[in-house]
């Protein structure tokens, strides 16, 4: 009799606390007719606004660097961008590690043996025989001590996928300091843009720092099969060498015979091994007389000291690197610190044929930051060089507004005049270079006037971090007059404050928050229907225990 | 040599200032050469609470991949990842470097009043020795040791300088103490017979109640 009257009970509670949208339409419509429509329940109000500050846009970097200057007869550039190259060590990368004061060497942080520059075999009062030694560096990795990555760095606010790099030889830590974990300025996403001139003997040492075999390729850049000595000199591992292990070194030769812009990688595993970060661009220009060449361009970005064939023809010049990257592949190097398990998790269960690309970096950043260091700053009039590369896994079309690119070479080799054309959209395949002519007449094709104008990848993906726009390759070519003394641009449109914050790329705050708070906010939680559904829980699991207790006594 | 290291010492100090205007937190009391760098060497300037050297300390210690053979799941090595000394003691390691590619070994949490940033450090170049002498504090103490090139450390060239009784193991010492965080070595497919040692004992635990009724 008990059971009976529980069983009435649920029933009852069932039947109350069963949300009125839940009953069939017909149900619904049948009961309008009796009792109108139900009375009014606001929806759940918006919830409340992100209390994260936002970094700082423009943070600034060390004092002066920015500067123009003349470094030891080197000519270094102004930045007009918020973050800058250190000039020394764009000055000792003209000079030569060789050749610059102590003093000089030891504030590009680089060794005396990063850049040797030695005889000038032609006489033209340049040094042509250029000895370059590259380490490896491993970015945003393991440690069996924490589970933040470590030596840090940062492609956006909050996103630091696993990187591996090449990286200039520099003397000391890694790290900013020890109390840092921060990696050293120098140390960074991409692998930095080499310059020789045009048939200077050049020899590249990788000294494998890393814990993994590695390798160089100097991929469109006009080197023998073999070295002096018979050794490998193509980087392959298949046919040409066998790679250079953790704590070896091997030495890469060639004499470049034409000028162009070339690209360098590693040739291990390379659908991992590049698509890690492995990877830069590798410029020769053309042979002129006194023409001392920026031989290491950290970061890629402006070139500061530009060769003499640039600076006849154009006011500046800009490395620019594409390369996207998969989340699931660079993060197998944080989910353990065994080498041997790196090496299983990378090379035997990623597999690329599945992948897709999650963040597209421009010169190592995604934005926001890449509008902190890879603006393209000029006046009207200007005419600017870009070399660009594409080392991602998919193409890219680049686009940029207010201007029409004109490509004057690809792959190194001259694109004929007769043949050239004012493009605004060009599309660069896996590992293509492109050199671009951006001329800042405003004739109405070439550009249309003074402005704040977005480049970037016009495939949607490329401009996002993970599927959040704003991010990605996004980056501006800037006219002067709206540039600010600190180097920020004086942006006309919304806010910023979300997308310097860690949380909007964590897809945790609403797109338009920042500046329409409220407009398509996130909507709070309904506790009502939370409350009806747990009175509705609570008497279907009383009447599901009372008929389990009826087939078990036999009624 | 006690005179080449009285030249570089008074050439540093000469140097001092210049150093101290470099890029990198740090380059203070530095000493380059082709062979790598001394940094912060200390050879007579007793740290508080010692009144004397207590004993002078010569170690070989040799660094590369070759050491990296003996303990799995590392790349790289020392000869030595643990260096016991007693407190006030002068330690002069000569640090061998038997890899193509540079190496570092580096102490930290020194007293800042005589070590710069609290370090002290040697980088050798590939297949170079360098040389560097400093005193240890009088406190019993653990120093971590480690090349800070990046992934070095935690692929196997960590050490630690015990001064006195020290104050406790530091973690992922090859030789010394275990990571904090271990990669799971279980063989595939464990969960098998896990889950049928589990059964198991469910099984005799059933068989055990209904016997004992």
């Amino acid at each position: 009799m008990r059971s009976t009257r529980l069983a009435l009970i649920c029933i009852a509670l069932v039947l109350l606390a069963w949300p009125p949208q839940w009953y069939p339409d017909t149900v619904r419509i049948a009961l309008t007719q009796w009792f109108g429509a139900a009375p009014w329940r606001s929806l759940p109000g918006p919830l409340a606004a992100n209390a994260e500050t936002p970094e700082d846009y423009c943070p600034g970097g060390e004092a002066g660097w920015r500067d123009e200057q003349e470094i030891e007869g080197v000519t270094v550039q102004a930045v007009a961008g918020c973050v800058a190259d250190n000039p020394w060590l764009v000055a000792a990368a003209v000079r030569g590690t060789n050749n610059v004061s102590h003093r000089v060497l030891m504030r590009s942080g680089l060794t005396a043996d990063a850049v040797e520059k030695g005889a000038d075999l032609d006489g033209d009062g340049d040094p042509d025989v250029i000895h370059i030694r590259l380490e490896v560096a491993e970015l945003n990795g393991s440690s069996a001590e924490s589970r933040d990555p470590v030596t840090s760095y940062a492609l956006a606010p909050g996103i630091t996928p696993g990187l591996w790099v090449f990286a200039p030889k520099l003397a000391g830590m890694a790290t900013e300091n020890f109390e840092s974990n921060q990696a050293r300025s120098a140390l960074r996403l991409p692998s930095p843009a080499l310059r020789v001139e045009q048939g200077d003997r050049v020899i590249i040492t990788l000294e494998n720092t890393h814990y993994m075999p590695h390798t160089l390729h100097l991929h469109g850049a006009d080197h023998g099969f073999t070295t002096a000595t018979g050794a490998g000199n193509d980087g392959v591992p298949l046919t040409s060498e066998v790679p250079v292990m953790p704590g070896m070194a091997r030495s890469y030769e060639l004499t470049p015979r034409h000028a162009g812009t070339m690209f360098y990688h590693c040739h291990v595993q390379p659908h991992v091994h590049v698509m890690m970060g492995l990877q830069g661009l590798f410029v020769i220009e053309e042979n002129r007389p006194n023409n001392w060449v920026q031989t290491i361009n950290v970061g890629a970005g402006q070139v500061r000291a530009p060769a003499v064939a640039v600076r006849e023809s154009y006011q500046q010049e800009y490395d620019l690197h594409y390369l996207d990257l998969d989340q699931q592949l660079s993060e197998r190097i944080q989910h353990s610190n065994d080498p041997r398990v790196i090496t299983r998790s990378m090379h035997r269960e990623y597999d690329i044929t599945d992948a897709s690309m999650d963040y597209f970096t421009l010169n190592g950043r995604s934005f926001p930051y890449t509008f902190r260091e890879s603006l393209v700053v000029a006046a009207p009039g200007d005419r600017i060089k870009l070399r660009v590369v594409n080392g991602g896994a998919k193409g890219i079309a680049l686009h940029t507004h207010g201007h029409k690119f004109v490509v004057v070479a690809e792959d190194g080799s001259a694109v004929p005049e007769a043949a050239r054309s004012a493009r605004d959209v060009v599309w660069l395949a896996t590992s293509q270079r492109a050199e671009l002519d951006l001329i800042l007449e405003n004739d109405g094709v070439h550009a249309y006037g003074p402005g704040i104008w977005p480049f970037h990848d016009h495939q949607y993906q490329g401009v996002t971090n993970d599927g959040i726009g704003p991010g990605g390759n996004i980056s501006a070519i800037v006219y002067e007059e709206y540039m600010g003394e600190s180097g920020w641009p004086r942006t006309q449109g919304v806010s910023w404050d979300n997308y310097f914050t860690v949380a909007y790329y964590r897809k945790q705050l609403p797109v338009w928050q920042s500046y329409a708070p409220g407009l398509f906010g996130d909507p709070g939680p309904d506790w009502i229907l939370l409350l009806r559904l747990s009175v509705l829980m609570l008497a279907l699991g009383g009447l599901l225990g009372t008929l389990l207790s009826w087939l078990r006594s036999g009624r | 040599m006690a005179k080449i290291r009285t030249l570089a010492l008074l050439w540093l100090l000469a140097l001092a200032p210049t150093c101290a205007l470099a890029q990198h937190a740090g380059h203070h009391n530095m000493q380059l050469d082709t062979a790598g760098m001394v940094m912060n060497a200390n050879h007579d300037r007793l740290p508080r609470g010692c009144d004397a050297i207590s004993r002078d300390y010569d170690f070989d210690i040799a660094a590369g991949q070759e050491f990296a053979a003996a303990v799995p799941g590392t790349s790289f090595g020392l000869s030595m990842h643990e260096v016991r000394v007693e407190p006030c003691a002068r330690v002069t390691v000569n640090f061998s470097n038997r890899d193509e590619v540079r190496h570092q070994w580096m102490v930290h949490g020194l007293p800042k009043y005589l070590y710069p940033t609290g370090m002290f450090h040697l980088e050798a170049n590939a297949g170079a020795s360098v040389s560097g002498t400093f005193i240890v504090p009088g406190d019993d103490r653990t120093y971590l040791i480690h090349c800070d090139m990046a992934q070095h450390m935690e692929k196997g060239m960590k050490g630690q300088l015990v001064v006195g009784k020290g104050s406790g193991n530091l973690w992922s010492v090859p030789g010394v103490s275990r990571s904090f965080y271990r990669d799971s070595y279980l063989p595939r497919g464990s969960w098998l017979p896990l889950s049928a040692v589990f059964l198991m004992g469910i099984i005799v635990a059933t068989l055990w109640v209904r016997r004992g009724r």
